[in-house]
C-alpha cells in the first residue's frame, strides 16, 4: 500500500491527511474532487459521499457575468461528516435548465452518520444528529443542534439558536446560553483523558485531533 | 427521542423555596435551616415530579454573581429584546407586534397540513419554486401569472382550498383580500353554510322538525372570526365606558388594588351599608345578540358536519394539532385549513429574579449571535461528567461517528448487581482553585435501588489558569498528583468504604479537572414481580411493570465547594461573603446534581 507523503499519522492507512490537516478516509467517494474546498482539520469520514461533480455548468451563463467558478461544495475548518453522509449541492430548474447551486458548510460543524444534506448552506457551530435529512436550499443558520431522525424540509430557514425535530422539522426549543461554551475545559488543553473538551457546537479542533 | 448516557443535570437551588421572592428580613434564619436539612436527610430525589422543573443541562443555566447562584428558567425574568420572522429572519418592530400581532406579516407561510414553510409557485411554468425569500430578489425574472403557495413536504397547495395570488409578493394582504371576499362570494372558507338570507331560511323552516330546533327562529348571522372579535371587544369597550360613566370610582384606567377608587369600589361591594345599593355598580352583562359579538351554535351545521364526515371520511377531518394552529374556530376539515403566516420569534434578554441583575442580553440586531452580557454557569460552577471505568464508549455519546444499530448501545447497559466503576470528572471553570465535597446517598431513589459509593468524596480542584502556564510546567503534573493522593488520603476518605484499594485517593488530576472513581451497583430490576403477576397482566391492564423509564439509573449527587477568591472582585459578593484577610473572601457554594448513567438491563 503505497502512502502518500502529507499523511503523517495513518498507521493502517484507512485516511489521508492533507498540509492544512484534513483527515479524508480512503473509503470516502469524491466525486468532482477540484470542485470541493475543505477548509482544514475537516474530516471526512468512510462511506461519505461528496457529490462535487454536480455544479453549475459555466457555459450556460448568459446576463454577461461569466460564472466561470464550477465550485461545488466548501466545507470549513474543523468539522466533522460522519459515516455514511451524503452531501449533495442543491438543484431546481432554473429557466428551463436543471441548475446545481454551491453548498456551503461552516465552521466546527459536525453531521451525524447516514445523513442525507442537500442544504444551501450551514453555518458554523451546528450539530446535526444521525439519519437526518435537509431538504435542498435549506438554510442553517448558526448554533443550531438538529435532533437525530430529522427531516429539515425544502427551503426551510432555522434561525440561530434553535433546537430542531421532527418530520418535517419544527423549532422545538433554543440550544442554551452555554451552547458550544466548554466551560473551563480550553480546547489547547489537551493535558489527560479527563478533560474532554469538545461539547456539541462547540470548538471540534480537540475532537478532531482525537479522530484516528 | 432516546436518551443519550451518560448527562449531568444541575438541579436549580430555587425549586427549595416554593416562593422566589426577595425577603431580606427572614432570609438569615431560613437560609440556615433547609441547608442543615439538605444535609442530614432531604436528599434530592429526581424522579419527584417537582424535579422536572429544576433539572436542567448546565449549557442552560446562567449565574447570578451577585446572588452568587445558579439562575434557571424558572427564577430568571425574561424580557423580549427583538421580534423577527424565522423564515425571512426580518426584524418586526414592537409596535407592529402589538397591532398586528406576532406573525410575519411579508411572504411567510406554513403548511397547514404539515407545518413546513410553504413555496410560491407560479401557475404559468409549474417547474419554477421560488422560496419566498427569492421572491424578492428574483422579481425582475420571475415568471408572471398567478402564483400558489405549495408544500415542499407534504405537496399540499393552496390550489386544493382555491386560493392562488396575482403577484408573488404582498401575500399577506392578497390573502386576506380573498378570506374576506370569499365571506361573499363563495361564503368564508370556514363557513360551509354559507349561502345564507332567505333560501337558508326556507331549508331551515323545511328541516326544522328534523334538526329539531326548538322554534324556527331566524338563523343567526354569522360572521368570520375577525368580525365576531371586533364586535365582542366594541361590546366590553362599551360596558366598561358606561360602568366608568355610573360609578367614577370603579374601573376607569386605574387598576390598582390599592389604590383609593379601587378601596372604595371594594368596600362597597362588601361592606354593610344603606347606601350601597345605590352605588353598586350595573353588573357586567354578557354580549346577547350579534353585533355584541355574540355567537350562537347552529345545530344545523352541528347536522351537515355529521353529513360531512360522512363523505369525507376520517382523511378529510382536520386532526386536533391542525385545527389549533388555525387561529379560528369552526375549523373541522382539511379543505377548510389555510395556509399560516409564520410564527415570530423573539431574541431575550434574562434577569435575575432576585436582585434584577441582568445575566444575559444579546445584541439586538437579527443577523449577529453575539451577546452583551452572558453569565453562564459553564464558567462558574464546576462541571461534573461521567463515564465508565473499564468499558470506554465505542463512539462518543454525542459524536458518533458511525450509525449505531438499535440496542447496540453497549457502555450504556447496566449489568444488575455486578459493581461498575465510573469515573466522575470535575472540571473548574474558576481562576482559583477549589475544594470540593461530594455526598451522595448510598441508595439510589426510585423503586430500583443502586448503591453507589464515592471512593473519593473530598478533594481539590486545580485553578483555570492560563494554559500556556500548564504547558510550560507540565511536570508538576504528576507529582500534584500523588500530593492530593497523601492529602485526600485523610479519615473522611477512608470511613466511607474500605472495600477498594483506591479509596480516598484521586484517580487523575489535570490543570483545572480531577477525576474520581465512583462505584455502582445497579439494583435489579423487579423481574420476578413481574413474572408473578404476569399471570394477572394477561387479565388487568400491567399495573404491576414498572414505570417509565424506571430502569435508567441517576445518581443524585450533591456538590458542595469551598474557595478563596479576591475580595471586590465584584461588588454584590460581600454580602454573602465572609471577609477574611488581606482582601482574600472565602466562599461556599452547594448544588444537587444528577447523574445519568445508563439503563439497566432487565
Ligand atoms: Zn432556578
Ligand atoms: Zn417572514
Ligand atoms: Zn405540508
Ligand atoms: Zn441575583
Amino acid at each position: 500500500m503505497s502512502r502518500p507523503s502529507a499523511a503523517r499519522k495513518a498507521p493502517k492507512g484507512e485516511y489521508i491527511e492533507t498540509d492544512s490537516g484534513n483527515k479524508v478516509w480512503r473509503k470516502a467517494n469524491i466525486s468532482g474532487a477540484p470542485n470541493i474546498t475543505l477548509g482544514g482539520r475537516t474530516v471526512i469520514r468512510e462511506d461519505v459521499h461528496l457529490r462535487g461533480d454536480l455544479h453549475r455548468l459555466s457555459t450556460t451563463k448568459e446576463d454577461g457575468s461569466k460564472s466561470s467558478s464550477s465550485h461545488s461544495i466548501s466545507i470549513g475548518r474543523c468539522s466533522v461528516v460522519a459515516a455514511g453522509c451524503v452531501i449533495k449541492p442543491p438543484c431546481r430548474v432554473s429557466r428551463g435548465v436543471l441548475t446545481y447551486y454551491p453548498m456551503k458548510i461552516g465552521d466546527n460543524v459536525f453531521i451525524g452518520p447516514n445523513s442525507t444534506i442537500q442544504s444551501a448552506s450551514i453555518s458554523s457551530h451546528v450539530h446535526i444528529g444521525e439519519h437526518c435529512v435537509l431538504q435542498p436550499f435549506s438554510m442553517v443558520r448558526e448554533n443550531v443542534k438538529i435532533l437525530p431522525h430529522t427531516i429539515v424540509p425544502a427551503n426551510m430557514v432555522i434561525p440561530s439558536n434553535s433546537v430542531v425535530g421532527g418530520r418535517p422539522a419544527r423549532i422545538i426549543g433554543e440550544v442554551g446560553e452555554g451552547w458550544g461554551a466548554a466551560g473551563g475545559a480550553s480546547a489547547a488543553g489537551g493535558a489527560g483523558t479527563g478533560g474532554e473538551s469538545w461539547v456539541e457546537g462547540g470548538d471540534l479542533r480537540e475532537l478532531v485531533r482525537s479522530i484516528r | 427521542m432516546a436518551q443519550v448516557f451518560p448527562y449531568t443535570y444541575y438541579s436549580c437551588p430555587c425549586v427549595e423555596s416554593s416562593s422566589t421572592k426577595p425577603n431580606a428580613v427572614q432570609s438569615a434564619p431560613q437560609e440556615a435551616a433547609p441547608f442543615l436539612e439538605d444535609e442530614e436527610e432531604n436528599t434530592f430525589d429526581p424522579r419527584s415530579p417537582r424535579a422536572n422543573f429544576s433539572l436542567y443541562p448546565i449549557e442552560h443555566l446562567l449565574y447570578c454573581t451577585d446572588c452568587h447562584q445558579i439562575r434557571c428558567p424558572r427564577c430568571m425574568v425574561e424580557e423580549v429584546v427583538c421580534w423577527y420572522c424565522p423564515n425571512c429572519l426580518f426584524e418586526v418592530p414592537s409596535s407592529t407586534v402589538r397591532s398586528d400581532g406576532n406573525r410575519c406579516t411579508r411572504n411567510c407561510y406554513n403548511c397547514p397540513i404539515c407545518t413546513s414553510i410553504l413555496s410560491i409557485s407560479s401557475l404559468e411554468k409549474p417547474t419554477e419554486g421560488l422560496t419566498p425569500n427569492d421572491a424578492a430578489s428574483d422579481a425582475a425574472k420571475a415568471p408572471g401569472g398567478p402564483y400558489f403557495l405549495s408544500c415542499p413536504f407534504c405537496q399540499w397547495s393552496s390550489l386544493e382550498i382555491g386560493i392562488q395570488f396575482e403577484k408573488h409578493f404582498n401575500l399577506t394582504s392578497q390573502l386576506q383580500k380573498i378570506i374576506r371576499g370569499d365571506t361573499h362570494r363563495l361564503g368564508s372558507v370556514t363557513d360551509l353554510a354559507s349561502p345564507r338570507g332567505e333560501e337558508m331560511e326556507g331549508e331551515i323552516q323545511g328541516r326544522a322538525s328534523v334538526a329539531s330546533v326548538e322554534d324556527t327562529a331566524p338563523l343567526p348571522i354569522q360572521g368570520d372570526t375577525e368580525t365576531l372579535f371586533t364586535n365582542l371587544y366594541n361590546f366590553y369597550r362599551a360596558q366598561l365606558s358606561e360602568l366608568s360613566d355610573a360609578n367614577p370610582y370603579s374601573l376607569s384606567s386605574d387598576y390598582s388594588f390599592a389604590s383609593p377608587s379601587s378601596i372604595t369600589r371594594l368596600m362597597n361591594l362588601y361592606g354593610s351599608g344603606g347606601r350601597t345599593k345605590k352605588d353598586r355598580p350595573k353588573p357586567i352583562r354578557e354580549a346577547a345578540e350579534f353585533s355584541e359579538g355574540q355567537k350562537v351554535s347552529n345545530p344545523l351545521s352541528e347536522k351537515e358536519n355529521i353529513d360531512r364526515i360522512r363523505s369525507v371520511g376520517w382523511e378529510g377531518t382536520a386532526s386536533v394539532e391542525q385545527r389549533l394552529q388555525q387561529c379560528r374556530e369552526d375549523v373541522g376539515f382539511v379543505d377548510e385549513l389555510r395556509p399560516l403566516a409564520t410564527l415570530l420569534r423573539t431574541k431575550k434578554s434574562k434577569r435575575c429574579k432576585i436582585c434584577r441583575q441582568i445575566l444575559s442580553r444579546p445584541e439586538s440586531k437579527v443577523s449577529t449571535n453575539r451577546y452583551k452580557i452572558k453569565l453562564l454557569a459553564l464558567n462558574n460552577i464546576p462541571k461534573i461528567t461521567m463515564r465508565s471505568l473499564n468499558a470506554q464508549p465505542a463512539q462518543h455519546p454525542s459524536f458518533p461517528m458511525q450509525a449505531t444499530a438499535p440496542g447496540s448501545d453497549e457502555a450504556s447497559t447496566l449489568k444488575p448487581l455486578v459493581p461498575t466503576h465510573f469515573l466522575l470528572t470535575i472540571t473548574n471553570p474558576l481562576f482559583d482553585s477549589i475544594k470540593v465535597t461530594l455526598a451522595t446517598p448510598s441508595t439510589t431513589p426510585g423503586c430500583v435501588k443502586s448503591k453507589v459509593t464515592i471512593l473519593c468524596p473530598q478533594f481539590d480542584v486545580g485553578a483555570n489558569t492560563d494554559v500556556w502556564d500548564e504547558a510550560l510546567s507540565s511536570a508538576t503534573d504528576r507529582s500534584s498528583k500523588r500530593q492530593s493522593q497523601m492529602l485526600s488520603a485523610g479519615p473522611d476518605g477512608g470511613s466511607l468504604t474500605g472495600i477498594q484499594a483506591e479509596a480516598g485517593k484521586v484517580w487523575e488530576r489535570g490543570r483545572n479537572w480531577t477525576s474520581i472513581v465512583v462505584e455502582v451497583a445497579p439494583g435489579s430490576l423487579p423481574d420476578s414481580i413481574g413474572h408473578v403477576t404476569l399471570g394477572d397482566d394477561a387479565q388487568g391492564d400491567g399495573g404491576a411493570a414498572l414505570d417509565e423509564d424506571e430502569d435508567v439509573l441517576e445518581i443524585p449527587i450533591f456538590v458542595r465547594l469551598e474557595y478563596e477568591t479576591e475580595a471586590g472582585g465584584d461588588d454584590g459578593g460581600a454580602a454573602h461573603a465572609r471577609k477574611e484577610d488581606a482582601g482574600k473572601e472565602k466562599r461556599e457554594e452547594a448544588f444537587w446534581a444528577v447523574l445519568g448513567v445508563g439503563r439497566i438491563a432487565g
